[in-house]
């Protein structure tokens, strides 16, 4: 079935990814202008260009549609449309039940959104919406009710999907496609997946309690009730981070092997690795709660610290892949080195943030946006940009611009670091978050203009991106199947795949690179038939 | 397909062990909740994953699938339920009618949507019949 009706109804994972990815582009624009507005009134002290009621809607739904709304649908709608790809599979398991998780979620953005529209406003308690603040008597109005309800949609709606990717996993590989054989993306999108399906239910019991509380429910109440609120949200919020970091980890690392020429070196401890951040990233949910008082500071100081070795294991994979590797640096590859960069600054910022007395300091304040954004922003996003130029020719067929990429690419980095690094010395100084007037103080004017110049840059690079797709599919240079020299099956089949993913037979699988293998036996054969003929 | 329960298994015994951790070290009531219920349901993912085919819990490569299957192309019923659910909830907060609407779709969707199952069986009973002629 063909045009828009099929499109939307359509049960063919490819145009389920496709459906959520666009959905989810619309909503990161939406967030995008939020921010632009919110800068907008940070640019001078005692601005008075949103009143303080707009402003705090302004950065409730910044972050619900950033986190809801883009970055971890965004990392599902990616391994929607390529992880039946990589693992050889025709389709997904429960087609059905992934379309109806794709139109829940989407329901929930546009209920979400609704907000605005309500008296009183949208949603203006933050993306984590802490009770007693989100509660009927402090928060009152349709608004806030209608961001709940939004979140448990999209949350329902993720579920969903994420329950399908799994099972395709676990039961649709092709024949020789052991665990062990499965892609980096395809690992990355796994470890995902399991995570949301053991944190989002807590996230969906948070809320529909909230939404309880908020209509004379009273469940959290006192001091306890906030804290086991908080137990509760932050049990999916840190699970969360990794959601919407893992497969824009697995597409730089795809970038990066095949801008390489190499196998993913260390492919073993990358995958082991993957499965222990996983599991300690639902250990360490407390370490938002230090300053409550209401934890036991030690255990989550621990676990946290203790993410540092799975993550040097992925940074030091990255580098045994690009040594002695044939890099060429192209558009993918250079996002996919920046997102391993700039994530350094996130990471390196959240030991600090890891450690109860140096975070008692820093809660609340300019040097936690500034952490939170290098990690989501300076790395989930260039991920995302990543995969995008790296897979862009298999899913339409077609390059795009390499010029246009690279301009993108500079704006884009300009812009981050310009918005994001001086929150650093803000933070330092005791500029607290959400606030939407600051008294004059010495620096603060001039580095709250500088970010406000360099979210400007990054609005630049994104529009310069859509400029690019628009050219890139308006006049179309054709790409051919494997453009890139893939080493994964998605680029066994045509470009764009057809509706049951492969026509040919598959190569045999015998790796996690099973073109790459194909190509080394090529290799091999000419170079023993040039032995023989020298002999 | 096999292998395909033994990621989901392991990673439910780190978390457990963890959980373990965190029980003993913490003792709140909630956040130990919150981590058991995380592992029960991951267990209970993958005791399904077992369950619905045994070779899930073996290691090696999966074998190729002999049995022909049915492909939806299209469902209006998914998207049906989808909507259902944004009418309803949407209607609990504002505009109460659309809370009976989604009610109503719901169910004239999950009706289709036996419909449509039906109509695979039946597919997929007719090419097993030409098979077994041929």
């Amino acid at each position: 079935m063909t045009g828009w009706f099929g499109a939307v109804t359509s049960t063919d994972h490819k145009r389920m990814g496709l459906t959520l990815g666009v959905c989810s582009l619309f909503f990161f624009l939406l967030g995008g202008v939020f921010a632009l507005l919110m800068r907008t009134q940070l640019a001078q002290s005692n601005m008075q260009f949103v009143s303080d009621n707009s402003y705090n809607e302004l950065f409730t739904m910044h972050g619900s549609t950033m986190i809801y709304l883009f970055v971890t649908p965004m990392a599902i709608a990616l391994g929607l449309y390529l992880v039946p790809l990589q693992i050889g599979a025709t389709r997904v398991s429960a087609p059905r039940l992934c379309l109806i998780g794709l139109w829940t979620w989407l329901c929930g953005g546009l209920v979400m959104q609704q907000g605005w529209f309500a008296s009183g406003g949208a949603g203006r308690t933050g993306w984590s919406s802490i009770a007693p603040l989100s509660n009927g008597t402090n928060t009152p109005g349709v608004g806030q009710d209608l961001w709940v309800i939004g979140v448990i949609l999209a949350a329902c709606g993720i579920l969903l999907m994420a329950a399908c990717l799994v099972t395709t996993i676990a039961r649709r590989r092709a024949p020789g496609m052991s665990l062990l054989r499965m892609p980096v993306f395809t690992w990355t999108e796994l470890v995902s997946v399991l995570m949301v399906v053991g944190s989002f239910p807590m996230l969906i019991l948070a809320m529909v309690l909230l939404y309880i509380d908020r209509h004379g429910g009273h469940i959290f109440t006192g001091f306890t009730g906030a804290i086991d609120y908080q137990d509760l949200f932050w049990f999916f919020g840190h699970p969360v981070v990794y959601v919407m970091f893992f497969p824009y980890l697995g597409s730089a690392a795809e970038a990066i092997a095949v801008s390489s020429h190499k196998r993913w070196f260390g492919y073993i401890a990358f995958v082991a690795s993957m499965m222990m951040f996983a599991a300690l990233s639902m250990a360490v949910w407390s370490h938002h709660m230090y300053v409550t008082g209401g934890v036991t500071n030690q255990y989550f100081a621990f676990t946290s610290t203790l993410l540092l070795v799975p993550a040097g294991i992925e940074y030091f994979d990255v580098v045994g892949t690009l040594i002695g590797g044939s890099i060429v640096l192209r558009t993918s590859m250079l996002f996919a080195l920046t997102f391993f960069i700039q994530f350094l600054i996130g990471g390196l910022s959240g030991i600090f943030v890891a450690s109860p007395v140096l975070d008692y300091q820093a809660y609340g304040t300019y040097i936690v946006v500034a952490h939170f954004h290098y990690t989501l922003f300076a790395g989930s996003i260039f991920g995302f940009f990543a995969g995008v130029y790296h897979w862009f020719p298999k899913i339409t067929g077609a390059f795009l611009r390499e010029r246009l990429g690279k301009l993108q690419l500079l704006l884009m980095v300009v812009g981050t670091n310009l918005t994001f690094f001086p929150m650093f010395f803000l933070g330092n100084d005791g500029m607290p978050r959400r606030v939407s007037r600051y008294p004059t103080h010495p620096g603060w004017g001039t580095l709250n203009e500088l970010e406000t110049i360099g979210a400007g840059i990054i609005a630049l690079g994104v529009l310069t991106f859509l400029i690019n797709v628009f050219v890139s599919l308006r006049r179309r240079v054709p790409a051919g199947d494997d453009p890139w020299l893939g080493h994964t099956l998605e680029w066994a089949t045509t470009s764009p795949p057809p509706p049951l993913n492969f026509e040919a037979p598959l190569p045999p699988i015998r790796s996690y690179a099973p073109l790459l293998d194909l190509r080394e036996q090529e290799i091999d054969r000419a170079r023993e038939r040039a032995e023989v003929t020298a002999d | 397909m096999r292998g395909g329960a033994i990621p989901i298994l392991a990673w439910g015994t780190i978390l457990l062990l963890l959980a373990i951790g965190n029980w003993v070290w913490n003792g709140r009531l909630v956040g130990g909740l919150a981590a058991s219920g995380a592992v029960a349901i991951i267990y209970l993912f993958g005791l399904a994953v077992w369950l619905a085919r045994r070779e899930a819990i073996r290691r090696g490569p999966p074998e190729p699938r002999e049995d022909p299957e049915t492909i939806p192309q299209t469902s209006l019923a998914a998207v049906g339920i989808g909507v259902s659910a944004g009418c309803a909830l949407f209607g609990l907060a504002w505009a109460k009618f659309l809370l009976d609407f989604g009610i109503a779709l719901f169910i004239v969707s999950v009706g289709r949507m036996a419909l449509e199952f039906r109509a695979e069986r039946a597919s997929r009973r007719q090419v097993l019949a030409e098979e077994k002629h041929e």
